[in-house]
């Protein structure tokens, strides 16, 4: 197989582009639409950039609009949100990273200690259905139960004694209905990654741990969370590498005016500027800092990942 | 294998089958609830207040059968059907194809063209500049907004490909020789051999396109006609705005009661096909979240 690939590659250094377009006639046609797609939906987008330097306006064109060169970035950093709608977005990332990927280990591991199959089969596939409700259902029930008289407003004015309000309309709450709803959604389909991680942990390490006398917990410890280990640091880095990168859509679907001080990121921000006030150069700058900021945020945390796990993503 | 059974460990379990137990129980309360309110008398249902455990009043299938009247919801269905099939039968025939390409090792334009789709992944050029793409090639309310422009993405491309890369050339070759295309020998093969993958990824595409209402509610606000029923959702669920579904149906004068009560309706129909074929296509989800890098 290794040789049969360099020789291969050898053969295709050494021939020339013409001969190779006699030889892959067929591969060549194939390529074309593809690259076409990718051409005018990705990289397309990414010459339009170029309006973040430019006071767009549309009758006027990408190539006729005036060039402001980094007027839109000062705009958006000197702006009154930056530091708000910057804190919200790492907040609402960190969150998730602090809270929701352990959480998801830890359930892999408690989940991994059930020991009647049917009832750790059952509760697993149970647990992942919340996953596939689409989005605008669960937030349709967000907004329900925390209204007024929602059941979640029940329960917290009953447990933690809190003023009965729309829970959706004061910016104290946000960060934790999105943060809880989010674990709610995702702990069982975050964990499958890791439950399969443990089912490859050598057994013969566990029989002879257990034979020395080791319980289930010392055996957890000592055994299955060094055997996940790269598996953890590959999706922790990864997890760091998408930090800029909140979900917009469902803070679209959950926000209003009245909580945007806690609720309005990054992406919404692109959104309500760029989509629905048409501030097309000032938007498409705050996308390109979200972007650029993100990608160098990938390509660190992939060199990190590769350095410590010999495993990367891109 | 020896266990010792001391009362730590039998409070543990205790402890650790509960938490199971009641973390299931929180994962299907509230679609359960739905599903009760959805059959609920619309009259009562006005006046629920918590989680529905069985249905307010005598069961009725009022409800459904408004739903089942209304042109707009009928059209959101039929639509998100459409964008559904036209993703998993166009959209994953193109990423086996790409896929397919960057695997070729006797292939000069392979590494090239990996490069090119794999620097999509890192790197994309925003909401907004996509946006005027669109735009400036006319397809702001059309169909075609929500078909073409979702059809590949670099994820699935390199999960082909790694699917490809691990088939020995040698089906190839032979095939090559009997003077069959590229065409030819990719699906009556190749595609046999890495069906597994395909499903993967059709099992991924099929959630994704059914729940999707983003790209939709900015490329196309204007044509109700040719919506997916996530929007009519949208409008139902957080707008609460069931006037303009309801506006079609001579039930008018009742909209108070059953509004509320539709809302229920379409998110059960609209929710529910993904939930009961789920338990029987989870090995595919299982193998695609262990394949790595796929995200819904």
């Amino acid at each position: 197989m290794e040789t049969s690939v360099t020789k291969a590659s050898k053969l295709r250094r050494l021939r020339g582009w013409r001969a190779d377009f006699s030889l892959n006639k067929g591969l060549y046609f194939l390529a074309v639409p593809i690259f076409l797609y990718f051409l005018i939906f990705c990289y397309l987008p990414m010459f339009g950039l170029v309006i973040s330097f430019e006071n767009y306006k549309p009758q006027l064109g990408v190539l006729g609009s005036k060039w402001v060169g980094f007027k839109n970035f000062a705009d958006f950093f000197g702006g009154p949100n930056f530091l708000t709608i910057l804190r919200n977005t790492l907040v609402i990332s960190f969150l998730g990273l602090i809270v929701g990927f352990p959480a998801s280990i830890l359930y892999a591991l408690l989940l991994n200690e059930v020991g009647v199959k049917w009832f750790r089969k059952t509760v697993q596939t149970v647990h992942v259905l919340p996953y596939f409700v689409s989005m605008v259902v669960i937030c349709g029930l967000i907004i329900e139960f925390c209204a007024t008289n929602g059941v979640v407003t029940d329960g917290l004015v009953s447990l933690l004694g809190i003023p009965r309000e729309n829970l959706l309309q004061n910016p104290k709450y946000f960060w934790w209905i999105n943060l809880f709803s989010d674990l709610w959604q995702g702990l069982g389909y975050g964990a499958i990654f890791f439950v399969s991680a443990i089912a490859s942990v050598s057994q013969e390490l566990h029989e002879a741990a257990a034979i020395d006398g080791a319980g289930r917990i010392r055996r957890a410890w000592h055994i299955t969370l060094p055997g996940i280990m790269p598996a953890i640091v590959t999706m922790f880095v990864l997890r760091c590498g998408m930090l800029m990168q909140v979900g917009g859509d469902k803070i679209l679907l959950l926000y209003n005016p009245s909580i945007y001080e806690t609720a309005d990121v990054i992406s919404t921000h692109v959104q309500r500027m760029g989509i629905e006030k048409m501030q097309y150069g000032y938007s498409s700058a705050v996308g390109l800092f979200n972007s650029v900021v993100g990608t160098i945020l990938l390509i660190v945390s992939n060199s990190v990942s590769r350095k410590l796990t010999d495993t990367s993503i891109v | 294998m020896i266990e010792k059974n001391n009362a730590g460990r039998i409070v543990f379990n205790i402890l650790n089958y509960g938490f199971m137990a009641i973390f299931a129980v929180l994962c299907i309360a509230p679609i359960w609830h739905v599903l009760m309110a959805s059959i609920s008398n619309p009259r009562m249902l006005m006046n629920a207040s918590g989680i529905l455990w069985k249905p307010m009043g005598k069961a009725t299938f009022s409800g459904y059968e408004l739903i089942s009247k209304n042109k707009d919801i009928l059209a959101g269905y039929g639509n998100t059907l459409i964008y559904v099939i036209w993703h998993v039968t166009a959209g994953t025939m193109c990423t086996t194809v790409a896929g397919y390409l960057v695997s070729r090792k006797n292939f000069k334009l392979q590494k090239p063209l990996l490069l090119f789709i794999m620097f999509t992944m890192m790197f994309s050029g925003g909401l907004i500049p996509t946006y005027m793409v669109i735009r400036s090639l006319g397809m702001i309310n059309t169909r075609w907004v929500l078909m073409i422009p979702g059809m590949m993405n670099a994820f699935y491309i390199v999960m082909m490909k790694s699917a490809f890369d691990q088939l020995p050339e040698s089906f190839e070759e032979s095939a090559k020789l009997d003077g069959a295309g590229p065409l030819t020998i990719l699906f009556r093969i190749l595609v046999p051999l890495v069906k597994a993958n395909i499903a993967v990824i059709i099992m991924f595409t099929i959630v994704i396109h059914w729940n999707a209402w983003y790209p939709a509610s900015i490329y196309m606000p204007k044509v109700r006609d040719k919506w997916p029923l996530q929007l009519f959702m949208r409008e139902l669920l957080i707008q609460n705005d069931s006037a303009k579904v309801l506006s079609g149906n001579q039930a008018l004068s009742k909209a108070d009661f059953t509004s509320n009560l539709v809302k229920y309706c379409v998110t059960v129909i609209g929710t529910l096909p993904i939930l009961l074929v789920y338990p029987f296509v989870q090995k595919y989800f299982v193998k695609g979240v262990t394949l790595g890098g796929v995200k819904g």
